[in-house]
């Protein structure tokens, strides 16, 4: 990830959740972490269980690169992670994916065909989800929440997921926000988990398919703005340009 | 008494001098008025004190295990008390703070509760504020000038000692401090209550430190004086809301917090108080539920009352609500200060239906109350003594023990006709005696 400055910054505090972990689904192996430049670094673990980096540099710079690398054993089960815990907090909507009128009609219209028991249900909004919206990049931007997007009637890989939180939790299905990487693609990725019995199930609506060995998960929370690879503050005006880049390479 | 009212002109203009002010932002402008102290105190006898002081220790004991339990198991949900709805639906819940510990177990160590005495002189609780609670320099210093101006009204009566705030506050802070200065944390000179901050830090000995004199390293949180020297902070008052503690976890837009101060926090390596996320607990949705914890947690009968509560999310209270709208007081639970209150026969037809038609469409968002007919109490007003509306806001703090402080504020409406007394809205402060005999 690259982040360049049109003017040199100072006191910049950041935070940055860009570190896989292991899950039932994928094991990890870092080769290294880097971020420059840094002046005090440390680690941290949010309330979702997802590793940080948080740090700061106070001396003016106009660049903050961070360089992840490592190797993802893939596909070990079909489910994301095993957990005995009712999570309510998931349930319920978030700053995101609060549904309104647009949301609830979309919701009135296509629950009437949806199947029972809740693995079914997920499969079935993700497969009304990719029929019914259209992949268009530039057309909302990070902070559009799933009530925009549905209005829009298109997206990207963010609103495609938050509209399906919104859907789920809209019938208590306890659904989360997860964010990754996968092959073949130069950016990162987002899709849903959403809890069947004691399991977590990966479906992805972007591309109408469920998590399989081509994902390596980063991180999960209630929408996009718990999973934000990379938060930070500082002083000086300046315009910001982030570009992340991707490689995964099958091995 | 009438040697300390004859003094009530020298008293008020001591206050202005020590610069005892209360700020209130109005149409986007910020006013620094006085805080109008009225010199006829507020009496509460021994025997009713001990009844309130029992009441108070009991609620804080169960709000601590309230929240120690919603950030952790929370059983006292899936045990059916309080329908999930009212802790995910409610801004108070703050996901960040889910399962992580505070030191001691405790996340409410300042407690403010708001009450009023009815006229049948039974107390009602009308809200607990353990966020933060402002407030209790001003009885202090109130009664620091009052006893300089009338010693004898002092010597005379019975009055117990109202001086031990600060070592209240002091112990509460010392308890927790995982090793360091404490420090009181202000957001600065143009917060509505910064004589409070600086008051109480050279009462307690705390360093009062602003946002940018804070600054994490590694694990651990330190003090930088102007020289430059560095020191480890153990315990942290802060007087700045959790949304701008820390623009890393919390709010973005935050310039006053400190950025990654809730990293130091959830490692163990220092301590805040009171703790972030307990807005969950004095959220007025759950405030309903309030003698229900304590019953939960403690298996005890709530000494004090709350006011009859309604809440509209329940079918019933909704009837109830709905056809005796004209005698109830509705609040909006996203909001503090006085805000978001309506009475009900206060609107015009118009108005009303408008209301009606929000509170069906979200009916979480609102609690209704029966208006309680609180006593009046007896002020100066230009030389003439008059009755006025007032409440009084207890403070309980929480180290080793819980601990009610044997005096409180007591704000009154200068309106007449009103029954708002909160600061931010104008109204006065008295100071309140509690008789130790």
């Amino acid at each position: 990830m690259e982040q360049r400055f049109s003017n040199f910054i100072k006191d910049h505090y950041f935070s940055l959740k860009c570190m896989p972990h292991d899950t039932a689904r994928q094991k990890i192996e870092f080769a290294g972490v880097d971020a420059e430049p840094v002046e005090m670094r440390s680690s941290d673990i949010d309330s979702f269980g997802n590793s940080v980096i948080i740090g700061h540099t106070i001396k003016p710079h106009d660049t903050f690169n961070v360089r992840l690398t490592g190797t993802a054993l893939t596909g070990l089960e079909v489910f994301e992670e095993k957990s005995e815990d009712t999570p309510m907090i998931f349930t319920y909507p978030s700053r995101a994916t609060r549904p309104g009128i647009h949301l609830s009609h979309y919701h009135n219209m296509i629950a009437n065909n949806a199947p029972d028991g809740i693995y079914q249900r997920a499969l079935y909004y993700m497969r009304c989800i990719y029929r019914d919206f259209s992949y268009c990049p530039g057309a909302t931007s990070i902070s559009t929440t799933a009530e925009n997007a549905v209005q829009l009637g298109k997206g990207v890989c963010q609103d495609y997921a938050h509209i399906m939180l919104a859907l789920c939790r809209l019938d208590h299905i306890p659904a989360r926000y997860a964010v990754g990487i996968m092959t073949g693609e130069g950016f990162s990725h987002a899709w849903v988990e959403v809890k069947c019995r004691q399991y977590w199930y990966g479906f992805d609506p972007t591309n109408n398919c469920l998590v399989d060995d081509n994902y390596i998960k980063i991180s999960h929370g209630r929408d996009y703005f718990d999973t934000l690879v990379n938060k930070g503050i500082y002083h000086n005006p300046a315009v910001e340009v982030q570009r992340i880049r991707v490689e995964v390479i099958r091995l | 008494m009438k040697a300390l009212l004859g003094q009530a002109e020298t008293v008020n203009s001591l206050l202005a001098r020590y610069g005892v002010k209360f700020g209130i932002y109005k149409n986007g402008k910020f006013h620094e008025q006085l805080f109008p102290f009225d010199a006829i105190p507020r009496i509460i006898d021994a025997e009713e004190f001990s009844v309130l002081e029992r009441g108070l220790e009991q609620r804080v004991t169960a709000l601590n295990c309230f929240l120690k339990d919603i950030y952790s198991d929370k059983k006292i949900i899936s045990d059916g008390v309080i329908p999930p709805e009212f802790v995910f639906s409610s801004s108070g819940f703050m996901a960040e703070c889910d399962g992580v510990k505070t030191p001691k177990d405790i996340a409410s160590h300042i407690s403010g509760i708001d009450l009023v005495q009815s006229k049948d002189k039974t107390w009602y609780v009308l809200e607990d504020n353990l966020r933060v609670p402002s407030g209790a320099s001003y009885p202090m210093i109130a009664r620091e000038l009052c006893r300089m101006s009338s010693p004898a009204t002092f010597r005379e009566t019975h009055i117990e000692d109202n001086r031990n705030y600060a070592d209240l506050l002091k112990a509460a802070m010392d308890y927790v401090n995982t090793g360091g200065v404490n420090v009181i944390l202000t957001p600065g000179r143009y917060n509505a209550a910064f004589f409070e901050h600086s008051y109480l830090a050279e009462k307690t000995g705390a360093v009062l430190a602003a946002g940018n004199d804070l600054i994490v390293d590694g694990d651990f949180l330190y003090y930088t004086s102007y020289d430059g020297t560095k020191q480890r902070v153990g315990a942290v008052y802060r007087r700045i809301s959790d949304d701008y503690l820390d623009p890393i976890a919390f709010n973005p837009e935050s310039v006053i917090g400190v950025p990654h101060i809730y990293s130091v926090y959830k490692k163990g390596n220092v301590a805040l108080l009171n703790a972030p996320g307990n807005g969950i607990a004095d959220d007025k949705g759950i405030y309903y539920f309030v003698p229900k914890m304590i019953k939960y947690y403690l298996g005890e009968e709530s000494i004090l009352n709350n006011a009859p509560t309604y809440l509209p999310f329940y079918e019933e209270d909704m009837k109830y609500v709905l056809s005796n709208f004209d005698s109830l007081v509705i609040k909006d639970v996203a909001e503090a200060g006085g805000y978001g209150v309506v009475f009900g026969n206060s609107l015009s037809e118009e108005k009303k239906a408008e209301f009606i038609e929000q509170l069906k469409a979200e009916p979480r968002r609102f609690i209704a109350q029966e208006v309680i007919d609180f006593i009046d109490i007896d002020i100066m007003d230009k030389g003439e003594i008059v009755p006025r509306k007032a409440d009084l806001r207890a403070f309980v703090l929480t180290g080793e023990d819980v601990r009610v402080w044997k005096s409180g504020l007591t704000r009154f409406s200068r309106n007449p006709d009103s029954f708002i007394v909160n600061s931010s809205q104008g109204g006065g402060f008295k100071d309140t005696w509690v008789l130790s005999r």
